[in-house]
């Protein structure tokens, strides 16, 4: 019992105290990953079995709807494409670098149940798909969450309804940034931190505002659906109902790194690389008469 | 005890890996916070019976996967499940001439124990649908003991 209770005393001070003891936790969850599939083996095969015997007639619903998606989806994106290619071009005269696009790597839910106590799930990439700590997750409607934990061939995500989550966000009518955080219970997320004459109206949508560097701009966060001016309290109450399907989503995305999420504008380095004449040009060479000075 | 030589343990280690599964199989939302412990029970189940064959030990590493599993801090749930084995350990002779539902008061009180080790190290706060559990568990206890009962003597466990 005495070792027991050493023992556990002892993981808990690692895993809570140590950074360097993930790798460990890392393996340790690989080795558990075929438990987790197991359990999640049932409901994937309800899935299966009534897809099989889903009617010809509701298959070709599910065509006709598709298609119609389809071409509203691929007419919208012909608009999107001028658009972008015009606020590339905007933002090139601007010597600012932006990416509209990022790439993204389709990850599927384990569906396991966890401890209810944390708003996390399991998806069944992991460090073999090139999945890393802090990674966001996207799904079809809005931002899910990041990853949290990373083993062989799973990871776990921290979903935005976590207490421990945060996201920088920002309104889509005004652009006033904020934070919104998770609280644990359920589909309910709140914006902190906000002054009581904050402009905040329900109904506003929230976007990523991609400060800190984790989130790529501009992706739907949720809408607010309740603020309040509590008496004597410094800030607003302020309710947020996430965008994404946190509970129903079976597909995510991961947003890859190769494209580097940049939001700075980077004109300092291109000036550097090929504008020079308009510079101090370095004493190295020969030219130390014309002082910098006469240039501008 | 006429038998010393352990005789289809791994039955053990399968109805405690049926356990986890029941633990992760997704229900729904609503009836996350009832879902029983079904590890603790099942550990409960095979310490009283067979204390020589499930001890500490046996608790711990089931523990310790459960923390794994679930994405817990590592040593919670070890901790928890190490400690009421002990307790059963020290208690089993008379726990197996209770009647069951004095059992299942036992039983209340030992996933009481879980859980509350379980809930100090949890993010979110003490509200009384987070203690649903020990009340399920309570409820589903004969049913565990009688299955459980039925497959160690079919299977001649011990």
């Amino acid at each position: 019992m005495l070792l027991a209770v050493v023992a556990s005393v002892l993981l808990y001070f690692l895993d809570t105290r140590l950074d360097y003891f993930k790798p460990v936790r890392a393996t340790l969850s690989t080795v558990v990953y075929p438990v987790q599939k197991l359990a999640s083996m049932p409901d994937d095969f309800v899935t299966w079995f009534s897809e099989l015997f889903q009617g010809h007639q509701q298959l070709r619903e599910k065509i006709m709807t598709l298609e119609a998606q389809n071409l509203t989806n691929s007419v919208r994106m012909q608009k999107m494409q001028a658009l972008e290619s015009e606020n590339m071009r905007l933002r090139e005269l601007l010597g600012s670098s932006f990416r509209l696009q990022e790439r993204v790597q389709v990850a599927e839910l384990l569906s396991v149940d966890l401890d209810p106590f944390y708003q996390h799930v399991i998806i069944d990439k992991g460090e073999s798909f090139g999945v890393y700590e802090g990674q966001p997750v996207l799904d079809s409607l809005g931002v899910m969450g990041q990853v949290a934990e990373v083993s062989q061939f799973s990871s776990r995500v921290v979903l935005l309804t976590d207490p421990s989550h945060s996201i920088p966000v920002q309104i889509v009518r005004n652009g006033l940034r904020a934070v919104v955080t998770g609280r644990g219970l359920g589909e309910a997320l709140q914006m902190e931190f906000l002054p009581h004459n904050a402009d905040v109206r329900v109904g506003d949508m929230l976007v990523t505002s991609g400060l800190g560097g984790r989130f790529p701009v501009g992706y739907p966060v949720g809408t607010v659906t309740a603020v309040d001016f509590p008496q004597g309290k410094s800030f607003a109450e302020i309710a947020v109902a996430p965008a994404a399907r946190l509970s129903t989503s079976r597909e995510v995305m991961l947003v890859l790194p190769g494209e580097k999420i940049d939001f700075g504008i980077t004109y300092p380095l291109q000036i550097e690389e090929d504008d020079l004449p308009l510079l101090e040009q370095p004493p190295a060479t020969d030219e130390v008469v014309t002082p910098a000075e006469g240039n501008d | 005890m006429v038998l010393v030589r352990p005789q289809h343990s791994s039955v053990i280690y399968i109805t405690l890996l049926f356990a986890i599964l029941l633990m992760l199989v997704p229900i729904p939302d609503s009836l996350r916070y009832a879902r029983p412990e079904w590890v603790a029970m099942t550990l409960i189940y095979w310490a009283m019976a067979l204390p020589q064959r499930v001890s500490i030990g046996v608790a711990w590493l089931t523990g310790l996967v459960m923390d794994l599993i679930t994405g817990g801090v590592l040593g919670i749930h070890a901790f928890a499940y190490a400690l009421v084995i002990y307790l059963v350990g020290r208690l089993h002779l008379q726990l197996r001439q209770y009647p069951l539902w004095q059992q299942a008061f036992t039983i209340l009180s030992l996933v009481f124990l879980v859980h509350f080790i379980v809930m100090l190290n949890a993010p979110s706060s003490f509200s009384l649908t987070n203690w649903m559990t020990v009340l399920t568990s309570t409820l589903v206890w004969p049913l565990v003991y009688a299955v459980l009962r039925k497959i160690r003597r079919s299977f001649q466990v011990s």
